[in-house]
């Protein structure tokens, strides 16, 4: 049985706006492994994405508990900017690469925040995107002159940058045609198949549920597994 | 280290950004580099004066005290003022004889200030000498001659012009009395009296060479001078000559001049003698004509105008410590006010320098707002943010001070001759109209200083140097541009500061 890395307890997350407040999460619970691929689906404005920043410690939720690698993220004494260096890697559904650098440079900066040495920054950065199969002349190149594939790789590269234990993926396939992000998927699954990580993905594209090896619907903050699944 | 390379980095990417807000910071840090070197001259050159102008006093009797003596004595008929001169006890002839003089006593307890640097004491009196020739009045006699075309030598034309009256001036030092300090006269043989020939009162004599020459005197000689007032044997002192001066500037202007005034020398009748031995040939121990000081600067004058007060309780109407403040505003004013003008400008262009990095700041903050979300997403803390960014604008505002710095070596003399106020005619005018001043206490003369003999020759060259702005490059002003440099990066890293710790990187990395 895989190694469970990540446990989400009672999470639940309501935004205040003028119209009064808004339950984005409510009471979500799950649970996601090493070597697994966890989707979540669900419509737009569902709460999803709000789950995978609250997962990310970029949002910071009423009540719960979220353990990851055995340490609850909601405690009081926990460095969040070490954990978000440390234990996840985003990839979001804009790439949100810094576009004044080159894909190099991208996959490098969560290493040179941490203090990696240079040369081994180099390397790792190197050897990742040629993973990716952003190599070459790619690897000087900038955002905008890379395709909305290539961009997702030096993205999916950098979040494996600090080899992090979870993977958050924030609609990946949003901003790619059906061919190209049907790669990205097939990218993040390997990771998780071939590389031990827990890769958590959240969208509303349906068609990748097949990819995954657990997969929730996420409707008005309600998490709920879908059946026939696991 | 690693966010300064992240902001150099990020400065070099952002090129043409960062240009457009480096050209609108250079034209306003050259107008405020410019104004600074502009007020930095002008400071300079006001210290420069200060040490030369302003910084000099004197103790004498007011001139107010004096009118109303000479209004006294107007009134007063020729019969009266004799019956007067004859009922008078010795007692009464000696005060009439101090009445226009300074207590010794007053000028030394002055001198004890703290401000005072200097201190002299002076006394110019006229003494008859029966054995020799005054060679001032013979030389005029003899241009006069020369001038009508009448033969005859100097000599031969003011054989019966003599005058045996000479001008004694005296003072603690000889060498300390700025004739010769300011060069303006030349020991050419003997040597000077000293301090210890003042205390000692030494009957000796520094002489004017013509007059020498003319009476065929040497140093070494001794000449015969009678005490003011006395008769009898013991009224006479013998003045031992130790000294002959010649006077350059009288001798420099004589050379364009006719041949017939080559040996004119108004100073031929002036003596040099230590001070004692001038108050006891006038007959006025104990009393001077002025005590002159010079301080540190024009700064110390009120509080020495305070001792003086405190000093002079009871008799302050009688003397006047009589400063060269007026010789230092004429000379300093238009320096001030570039000064003052260049520190309005250098406020006003810091301002704009300030309000341009803060709107540059916001534009580029504000379209950068989803690189500080993705940096603080991918597990960087507030610091490396920070860092990044303040390095990024110290680098914009190091590029517009080294460009403003270059600009500044061209146009800040220009902007200096530009802000400085025409006022070249007006000071040139007091000037004359000082410089023709003698030594005070004519009535109404409060502002004509004695000044040690130098006769206002260091105010006339000092504003001939306020006249122009010399703006040049010093240290102080490549401090002053380190301290903008990193004023203005503080004051631009406000804006990143503010936006950096209150942005949540959820809100921004949702955006499309």
């Amino acid at each position: 049985m895989s190694e469970e890395i990540l446990r989400v307890r009672d999470v639940s997350k309501t935004f205040q706006v003028k119209a009064g407040d808004v339950t984005a999460i409510d009471n979500a619970s799950f649970t996601a492994s090493r070597g697994s691929v966890t989707t979540i689906v669900g419509p737009s404005g569902s709460g999803k994405t709000t789950l995978l920043y609250v997962i990310g410690s970029l949002e910071k939720p009423e009540s719960g508990q979220i353990d990851v690698a055995g340490s609850n993220i909601l405690d009081p004494g926990t460095d969040l900017v070490r954990y978000r260096r440390e234990h996840v890697g985003f990839v979001f559904q804009f790439f949100n690469l810094v576009p004044t650098l080159t894909a190099l440079e991208n996959v490098i900066l969560p290493m040179d925040l941490a203090g990696v040495p240079a040369e081994a920054q180099h390397r790792r950065g190197t050897e990742l995107l040629e993973k990716m199969g952003v190599g070459g002349r790619l690897l000087k190149a900038r955002p905008n002159k890379m395709s909305g594939g290539e961009n997702q790789r030096v993205a999916i590269a950098r979040a494996l940058a600090n080899d992090p234990d979870v993977i958050l993926a924030d609609e990946p396939t949003g901003n790619l045609d059906t061919a190209t992000g049907r790669t990205v998927v097939e990218i993040l699954t390997t990771l998780a198949h071939v590389n031990n990580k827990c890769v958590l993905m959240v969208t509303h594209d349906e068609s990748i549920l097949d990819l995954s090896d657990r997969a929730f619907h996420m409707s008005d903050g309600i998490l709920s597994e879908i059946d026939g699944r696991d | 280290m690693r966010a300064f390379q992240r902001g150099f980095r990020s400065f070099r990417r952002n090129l043409a950004r960062n240009i457009v807000v480096v050209v609108l910071l250079f034209v306003c840090l050259t107008f405020s580099m410019s104004m600074l070197a502009v007020k930095l001259a002008a400071d300079n050159q006001v210290d420069t004066i200060k040490q030369q102008v302003g910084n000099y006093g004197e103790i004498k009797i007011s001139s107010a005290y004096q009118l109303k003596q000479f209004e006294a004595e107007r009134t007063k008929t020729a019969a009266e003022r004799q019956a007067a001169a004859r009922s008078m006890t010795t007692a009464q002839a000696f005060a009439n004889r101090v009445a226009n003089l300074v207590p010794e006593k007053l000028t030394d307890q002055f001198a004890k200030d703290s401000y005072i640097e200097t201190y002299d004491k002076v006394l110019e009196t006229n003494i008859t000498l029966s054995d020799i020739a005054n060679t001032n009045i013979q030389q005029l006699f003899s241009i006069r001659q020369g001038d009508s075309g009448q033969p005859g030598g100097a000599g031969q034309g003011g054989g019966s012009s003599t005058s045996n009256g000479f001008m004694f001036a005296g003072n603690t030092n000889g060498a300390s009395a700025s004739d010769f300090t300011t060069g303006a006269k030349k020991l050419i043989s003997g040597k000077q009296f000293t301090y210890q020939d003042y205390v000692n009162a030494n009957p000796v004599v520094v002489i004017e060479k013509n007059l020498a020459s003319q009476n065929s005197l040497k140093v070494g000689d001794t000449i015969e001078a009678q005490i003011s007032g006395a008769s009898g044997a013991k009224s006479y002192i013998d003045l031992k000559v130790i000294g002959i001066y010649e006077t350059v500037e009288a001798q420099s202007g004589s050379s364009s001049s006719s041949s017939s005034a080559q040996n004119f020398n108004p100073a031929g009748s002036e003596f040099y003698a230590p001070l004692s031995v001038v108050q006891k040939l006038n007959a006025t121990p104990g009393y001077v004509q002025l005590g002159s000081y010079y301080y540190g600067s024009v700064d110390d004058t009120a509080a020495l105008k305070v001792t003086f007060k405190k000093d002079t309780v009871g008799t302050s109407s009688k003397y006047q410590f009589a400063t060269d403040l007026s010789d230092y505003q004429t000379i300093a004013d238009p320096l001030l006010k570039a000064k003052n003008t260049s520190m309005i400008g250098l406020a006003g262009a810091l301002g704009a320098c300030a309000v341009i990095i803060l709107l540059a700041m916001v534009i580029i903050v504000s379209g950068r707002i989803r690189e500080l979300g993705i940096l603080k997403a991918i597990g960087s803390t507030d610091r490396q943010v920070i860092g990044q960014f303040a390095f990024e604008i110290l680098c914009i505002c190091l590029v517009a001070i080294i460009l403003a710095m270059g600009a500044t070596a061209l146009i800040g003399q220009s902007l200096g001759n530009w802000i400085l106020p025409k006022t070249t005619a007006k000071t040139s005018t007091s000037t004359q109209a000082q410089t023709q001043g003698g030594p005070g206490g004519a009535p109404g003369a409060q502002n004509k200083l004695y000044k040690e003999g130098g006769r206002f020759t260091q105010a006339t060259s000092t504003q001939k140097q306020a006249a122009k702005l010399n703006v040049v490059y010093r240290g102080s002003l490549f401090l002053y541009a380190i301290l903008i440099l990193v004023g203005l990066s503080l004051v631009g890293m406000a804006i990143p500061l503010v936006w950096i710790i209150r942005l949540r990187p959820a809100r921004v990395l949702s955006m499309e």
